[in-house]
């Protein structure tokens, strides 16, 4: 068929691709606590991380000869305020140095509330599509009222009609259980003062579509990196670009698959995250890009989003039973 | 598994169900005013066309279903996977909603993870092989109790759409909204799309059925059947206000107010295959040839206009002025 | 326009003459739905003939509908699906007839958010659809009333003309429950209040219809005693005192409809050939039934009294 002579721009759909690596390795989230206890014991986390990182370059080697890795960072600014980016931040890099790391990419955790004035947990959360308990057949639960997610049918709460027999407790039930259930109910959000505040986990669903390459608003990319010249880092974490390029690397932020690598304290809140990420409906034009640029380039990824991302969960270094109690 | 991971999976059949109705809003909507009703989605635009007719269509929005598909010979077919919805607001007046899905030939005998469904957006699998005749009579015929349920989808966002803060919430005059359920049955690429029947039923009921070649998109078949059914519930609206009695038997300003909206809202809102994939707007020559919408347009349309000269020639002028 | 039918107690002739009331619309032209919200003894479907239809829509109803468990409630054309041989017969260019039962089976239940929400949806597209819109409720301060009084308190229905006809019997009983079904410490007005209505203007949407009202003149009394129809009389007179002391007097009254020996046996539709052919129903209740149906819509009878 011919190109059509009429043209209308405002009728067509189109999603801008964004460059893409083989893998976005994530070497760490830092919360107040682990700031708290002090620079040596972030190096003793460096020191510990640097370990897989090897031993996911050399994974990664085995599926791709020149694997493009880029590495990144995240700090809460989002749950607890602390320190400021140039007291911080300096302090983060030289400790990775030290470890023979180098950080990439360097994001505020805020930054996947809100960046660049664009709200993308909001976004993200109207992309939420619940996994359907078998004899869904059609009435849409609302997710959005409720604020929480769960991998299943809920116990019952309500009574049932008057008449029906009355039970006594039942069980809650995971949709897509073998044998036995794994029920799990995530919290997306909590009101404050009528100020919505994302859940950790909601958050972090986010941070992993935007490793992904799977964020977009009104077809253009969001969370793009800015560029770092080595100027003085900001005193006002809001006044810190949401995304910085820490270092001149050609290997973009987003990628194919994503790997992070963290405390297994972190295990439930991660597993929290593929509970969101397996319920939300990308982008499809995005969706489609990495699907195809992948499969060019000999290594596809995983048909649905949670299964691209993996984890090394790691024991802390040292007594980390004190840190968790502050 | 049937289709690797990310493949597409063929579909054999899809099946959809349009509502069309009269906007709630005094005043039809301007490009801008519509664009924020139809934006579901805050990080997707909604599409519009401004030429030769407003046309609004609204982001997709998923619904995730796992139950019975409905069939027409009783055999139990459990489905799993996401239905589509989307709305369509024409000429800032008349709003559209619709909710369809794909059928591959067979599925998996398990329940996938979620998140498989869900980038295959629109598509519904079966457990097992799909009896695909039934599926589709069944489709047509809608559904019972507890199985995929098109219209309860479709309405459920006109629902959302009719409560929206932008509207006033009054009409200009009462119509009936109406309901359109087709299926389109896939042919080998390279055949051309054909329909095969539009029926006309009671209750603001019609079916359609059509013939699909592979690689035109479920959506552009979503196109055409709302394109049909917008055409379909102007002939029907107007066609009843026609024959109400209070026309027949009435004369002077009661007959110019009862007409009045047709002229100001219905009119110039005919215009077939305006939206519609290059690749469909034939589908339309069938139903030009026998009955022939735009023939029983133009008669109705000049019927009122009859009646409005009639009106204008028997009443002095002074009279309607002063009304 | 809407139209809600309350009644203070059963057996008030509520569900037969609202029916009727409905039929007189339709035949005038206007597109006319009919909601049977007399959850738990739903009648309409007796009423309008259509028993038949009536079994095939069964579990598709109203009460279906408000719990979420169908997308819309069934409908049954009154003309294409009466077993009514007059009534399969409409005259020409009348309007639509449409009836939406309730469920056999459904029962009362508990209100919620979302059933709440699936009310007003359904009472606006209905609005948007219909000229008139009938809907009969179960009698008392029921659930039904709860419902519909919350529902039209939304600011979405807030464009949205509704009327209530209560309608009573015509004995001291019924004038004072129906008196304390809307004035009453529970009743309508207190009700409506609680849940936002304006007070005046609610109270202004409420007209009363006296139901199997006897007249003393009538032929049917002819055969009675001077002392019976001297206590007749007296009685009426005191009724219409007691009835004015409730607050219900005249001019809150939209009509009467006579005593009807056809409604008393069964409860039907009374077409214009029950009346001038076979002249089983008396041609004073066609009139009342009339006038009744044209006064819902004509505001001269809705003006603060």
């Amino acid at each position: 068929m011919t190109e059509a002579v009429f043209q209308e721009t405002t009728a067509e759909l189109r999603t801008q691709s964004v460059p893409l690596a083989h893998l976005s390795l994530e070497l760490g989230h830092l919360y107040m606590e682990d700031f708290e206890a002090g620079p040596k014991r972030l190096g003793e986390h460096f020191a510990e991380v640097r370990i897989w990182v090897d031993a996911v370059r050399a994974s990664m080697a085995r599926r791709s000869r020149r694997p493009r890795i880029s590495t990144c960072f995240l700090i809460d600014d989002y749950f607890t305020r602390f320190s400021t980016p140039a007291e911080l931040i300096p302090m983060v890099l030289k400790e990775a140095e030290k470890a023979g790391l180098v950080i990439d990419y360097l994001a505020r955790e805020s930054a996947c509330a809100v960046a660049d004035r664009i709200d993308l947990a909001e976004s993200v959360m109207h992309r939420l599509v619940e996994s359907p308990p078998p004899g869904s057949y059609g009435s849409r639960p609302p997710v959005s009222q409720t604020g929480w997610l769960a991998n299943g049918q809920r116990t019952p709460t309500m009574p049932g009609p008057a008449l029906s027999k009355a039970k006594g407790w039942e069980p809650p039930q995971e949709t897509a259980a073998r044998n036995h259930s794994v029920f799990m109910d995530v919290e997306l959000w909590s009101e404050k003062d009528g100020r919505r505040l994302w859940s950790c986990p909601f958050l972090a669903a986010v941070w992993q579509l935007a490793r992904l390459g799977l964020l977009r608003h009104l077809g253009e990319p969001v969370l793009v990196p800015k560029e770092w010249q080595g100027e003085d880092f900001p005193h006002d974490w809001d006044r810190l670009d949401p995304l910085l390029r820490l270092t001149d690397t050609k290997v973009p932020f987003s990628a194919y698959r994503t790997c992070t690598l963290m405390p297994n304290r972190f295990l439930a809140v991660e597993d929290a995250v593929r509970l969101v990420l397996d319920q939300i409906d990308v982008d499809a034009g995005a969706l489609k890009q990495v699907e195809e640029r992948s499969a060019a380039e000999g290594i596809p990824v995983p048909a649905a989003v949670a299964q691209r991302a993996t984890y090394v969960f790691y024991e802390e270094p040292g007594d980390s039973s004190g840190a968790e109690e502050t | 598994m049937t289709a690797a991971p990310g493949q597409p999976a063929r579909s054999v059949l899809a099946c959809g169900e349009v509502r069309t109705c009269l906007l709630p809003s005094l005043q039809a909507l301007d490009r801008r005013a519509a664009a924020q009703l139809l934006r579901l989605r805050a990080d997707v635009d909604v599409r519009i066309s401004e030429r030769p007719t407003m046309y609004v269509l609204s982001p997709e929005v998923l619904t995730g279903v796992d139950c019975r598909l409905p069939t027409s010979n009783g055999s139990k077919v459990r489905a799993v996977g996401t239905v589509a919805a989307r709305a369509a607001l024409t000429e800032g007046r008349l709003l559209q909603s619709t909710a369809y899905f794909s059928l591959p030939a067979a599925g998996p005998d398990i329940r996938r993870p979620w998140g498989q469904y869900l980038v295959r957006p629109g598509l519904v699998e079966p457990f097992g092989k799909l009896p695909q005749q039934a599926a589709a009579e069944g489709a047509l015929r809608g559904a019972g109790r507890g199985e995929l349920d098109l219209g309860m989808i479709a309405e459920g966002l006109l629902a959302q759409l009719r409560r929206h803060a932008l509207l006033d919430r009054r009409v200009p005059f009462k119509s009936s909204p109406t309901k359109l359920r087709w299926v389109a049955r896939r042919e080998p690429e390279g055949e051309r799309a054909s329909l095969v029947s539009f029926v006309v039923a009671e209750g603001g009921l019609r079916t359609m059925e059509l013939r699909l070649p592979e690689h035109i998109p479920a959506a552009s078949a979503a196109g055409i059947c709302e394109d049909l059914a917008l055409h379909d519930w102007l002939l029907t609206t107007v066609q009843h206000m026609l024959d109400n009695s209070r026309l027949g038997t009435a004369d002077g300003p009661s007959v110019v107010e009862a007409l009045q909206p047709v002229v100001v809202h219905l009119l110039h809102l005919w215009m077939p295959r305006a939206h519609v994939d290059p690749a469909l707007g034939h589908l339309w020559d069938v139903l030009e040839q026998k009955p022939g919408f735009s023939r029983q347009w133009e008669n109705l349309s000049r019927r009122i206009r009859d009646r409005l000269a009639l009106q204008a020639v028997a009443t002095p002028n002074q009279e309607l002025s002063a009304r | 326009m809407l139209i809600f039918a309350a009644s203070d107690k059963g057996g008030t002739g509520r569900s037969v003459t609202s029916a009727n009331l409905a039929y007189h619309r339709a035949l005038a032209g206007d597109d006319v739905c009919y909601l049977d919200f007399d959850f738990g003894s739903p009648t309409a479907a007796a009423v309008f003939d259509v028993v038949d239809a009536r079994q095939d829509t069964e579990d598709r109803g109203l009460h279906a509908y408000l719990i979420g468990e169908v997308s819309e409630p069934a409908r049954i054309d009154v003309w294409s699906e009466t077993e009514h041989q007059v009534l399969r017969f409409p005259p020409p260019g009348c309007g639509r007839l449409v009836l939406m039962p309730g469920d056999v089976s459904g029962g009362e239940f508990a209100t919620g958010e979302e059933n709440l929400r699936r009310c007003v949806d359904l009472l606006m597209t209905l609005y948007y659809e219909f000229d008139l819109v009938v809907i009969d409720l179960s009698a008392g301060r029921s659930y039904a009333v709860d419902m519909v009084l919350e529902a039209t308190a939304q600011p979405e229905m807030s464009e949205v003309t509704a009327r209530w006809l209560v309608f009573h019997r015509w004995t001291r009983q019924h004038v004072g429950a129906a008196a304390s079904l809307v004035f009453g410490k529970r009743g309508i007005l207190a009700g409506g209040v609680d849940r936002g209505h304006d007070e005046e203007e609610l109270r202004n949407s409420i007209r009363f219809v006296r139901a199997a009202v006897p007249d003393p003149e009538s032929p049917l009394w002819s055969q009675v005693s001077p002392t019976q129809s001297a206590w007749m009389r007296k009685t009426d007179g005191d009724l219409k005192q007691l009835a004015s002391n409730h607050g219900i007097g005249y001019s809150q009254v939209l009509g009467s409809v006579p005593l009807e020996p056809v409604l008393q046996w069964r409860e039907q539709l009374i077409t214009d050939e029950d009346v001038l052919d076979s002249q089983i129903a008396n041609e004073a209740t066609w009139q009342a039934l009339n006038q009744l149906a044209g006064r819902l819509t004509d505001d001269k009878y809705w003006e603060q009294a």
